[in-house]
């Protein structure tokens, strides 16, 4: 499990998915890190299953939609782009790295602009530290600071 | 009396319309916020604008939230990753819409119990004044 990055790329099936699967005919190879999972429209994607993927052992997430103004569900985009904004949000205010979360947007035509994203992301991860989880034995050193710190703002 | 959903309808429409028991205005209204989904029920049919969505949210509510729950399920999901406690609340983009904070005026708050009505969480609990229960428990007793 350690040392192993892991992303989880929620994609939407209108296009990135598309784009995912043109680049994987194409013979690109995507990062080892990314899990693709397909949804029918950024729009399903909500803060939990974000929240929830990185609690579970995912290093980053990543939603895949279409270009803003060109949902097949009208606005499903503009909903995940703003739910990515909150989760983002929500874990800046608990000291972790917003950069684990992100949007990419992009057409079913563009494999090349769907690989850079992937790599994008992975490049970003790599060069964050590993993301602790309260289940791990031995936090890390600084992480008591940190905590002292939050209660004095709290 | 449990009333039927077609007495409860009529209810609704009629201007001042109240159970027997519970004032048409004057009631307290408690908040249950680790209850409350942030769904804004309550401020769409407050009748004096005393309960509104806020366009912040306090990012405690979520640890605090009942177990199960949908906010109590991102709690969890948080407290695994939460490297110091929440700092403060946080500004939620238009879009999002349940993760909100319900902000409730109590100066201009009328006491009707609308929000109670409808809220579907619960969250909301109107309380009767205290004379009034004295007075209408008293006339059940004569009847």
């Amino acid at each position: 499990m350690s040392g192993e990055r892991r992303i989880v790329a929620f994609c939407c099936r209108e296009c990135a998915y598309a784009a995912a699967d043109t680049s994987a005919n194409a013979r690109t190879a995507l990062p080892p890190s990314v899990r693709l999972v397909l949804v029918p429209c950024t729009g399903r994607v909500g803060p939990l299953h974000l929240l929830r993927a990185l609690a579970d052992g995912a290093d980053g997430v990543m939603v895949a939609g279409c270009l803003l103004g060109q949902c097949h569900y009208r606005e499903g985009n503009f909903n995940a782009v703003d739910r990515v904004a909150f989760v983002r949000r929500l874990l800046e205010s608990v000291g972790v790295e917003p950069e684990r979360c992100r949007m990419f947007t992009m057409s079913a035509g563009e494999p090349p602009r769907f690989v850079a994203a992937v790599r994008e992301m992975d490049r970003v991860i790599a060069a964050l530290p590993p993301l602790p989880r309260s289940g791990d034995t031995a936090p890390a050193a600084g992480t008591t600071d940190a905590a002292v710190a939050g209660m004095g703002v709290a | 009396m449990p009333l039927t959903h077609r007495g409860r309808e009529i209810l609704r429409r009629v201007p001042g319309g109240h159970l027997r028991g519970t004032p048409a205005v004057g009631c307290e209204i408690v908040r249950h916020e680790e209850l409350c989904v942030g769904c804004g029920t309550c401020a769409r049919v407050c009748p004096s604008g005393a309960s509104r969505r806020g366009g912040s949210f306090d990012v405690a509510q979520l640890l605090d939230a009942p177990e199960g729950s949908r906010r109590g399920e991102l709690g969890a999901a948080l407290r695994v990753l939460m490297r110091h406690p929440p700092e403060g609340p946080i500004e939620v983009p238009e879009r999002v819409t349940v993760y909100r904070t319900i902000v409730h005026d109590a100066e201009i708050c009328l006491g009707c119990g609308a929000c109670a009505r409808s809220c579907p969480a619960g969250a909301v609990e109107a309380r009767p004044p205290r004379t009034d229960v004295a007075q209408a428990s008293g006339r059940d007793q004569d009847t």
